[in-house]
């Protein structure tokens, strides 16, 4: 079986010769306190649902997300949405039908 | 397909609110298709600072809700096939950080976030192969990516460079 840690990408943010960021402007950008000091290296995932970039907090206690429909891991928002019923749909795929919809001169989706 | 690397040397970003257009030559750029079916996969995200003094900045990977028109390449802005054998495309890819129609950021759709201090700071975000950001054709709000600074902080000088397939 293949493991999720494949669908991990790298993220680094440096600061060991810059003033840190504060923890208030880290934790707004979905990175750990902290994280804005000296070196942060962390891997990160793509949510395949609206392909927001989810940096992997390693202090993180609650669950993350996971669509059982498309085998990945999740945005926490894209999570809740999913928990309340909504139906799985990739944005692979809405790529997908955008692209086909374009080719057949119709009007391409928005979001 | 081809790989390309859109740069761009030094500039100071102006921070902008969400569906505002973004003036000339303050932001990084936006990468649009060439075509309606053009698709673009956007790989890798790298920022540098260069202020002389402390800038926080926050620099945001977004979708477009309004897409630039008559785009063009700012001043130190470059657009580059990664390999010199790249052949060129009937539809080239559109992009720049100068345009007539100004682009505008999406409220909702927000990919990346790429805050940091520009003073000395460095950031880069790399995809896994298959989980890169993705843009298909030309409209609103799948055809484009920006690179811009947010509401807040004092954004400083940077530059940097975003690296992209065309397919």
């Amino acid at each position: 079986m293949a493991s999720l840690r494949r669908h991990e990408g790298y993220f680094m943010l440096d600061h060991r010769n810059a003033p840190s960021l504060t923890d208030a402007a880290t934790v707004n950008a979905g990175l750990p306190i902290g994280a804005g000091r000296g070196l942060f290296e962390a891997p990160t995932y793509t949510c395949s649902h609206c392909q927001a970039v989810v940096f992997i907090n390693p202090m993180r206690n609650r669950e993350r997300a996971y669509c059982r429909r498309c085998d990945h891991h999740i945005c926490d928002e894209c999570g809740a949405k999913r928990a309340l019923g909504a139906e799985c749909k990739t944005m692979k795929e809405i790529l997908d039908e955008a692209q086909e919809a374009a080719e057949k001169g119709l009007v391409l989706p928005t979001l | 397909m081809a790989k390309w690397s859109h740069g761009l040397t030094t500039f100071t970003p102006t921070a902008f609110a969400d569906t505002t257009n973004m003036t000339d030559a303050t932001y990084f750029g936006v990468v649009q298709g060439g075509s309606s079916t053009q698709r673009l996969i956007h790989q890798e995200f790298y920022l540098g600072g260069q202020a002389g003094a402390s800038a926080p900045t926050f620099m945001l990977v977004a979708r477009d809700s309004t897409v630039a028109a008559t785009v063009s390449l700012g001043t130190g802005e470059s657009n580059a096939a990664i390999d010199a054998a790249t052949a060129a495309l009937a539809a080239p890819q559109v992009v720049g950080n100068t345009a007539t129609t100004k682009p505008q950021r999406s409220s909702t759709l927000k990919l990346l976030n790429l805050s940091f201090n520009a003073f000395g700071g460095i950031i880069r975000w790399v995809a896994a192969p298959g989980e890169e950001l993705v843009t298909v054709g030309n409209t609103a709000s799948l055809g484009e990516l920006s690179l811009s600074a947010f509401t807040g902080g004092t954004p400083g000088l940077m530059g940097g460079h975003w690296i992209y397939e065309t397919v």
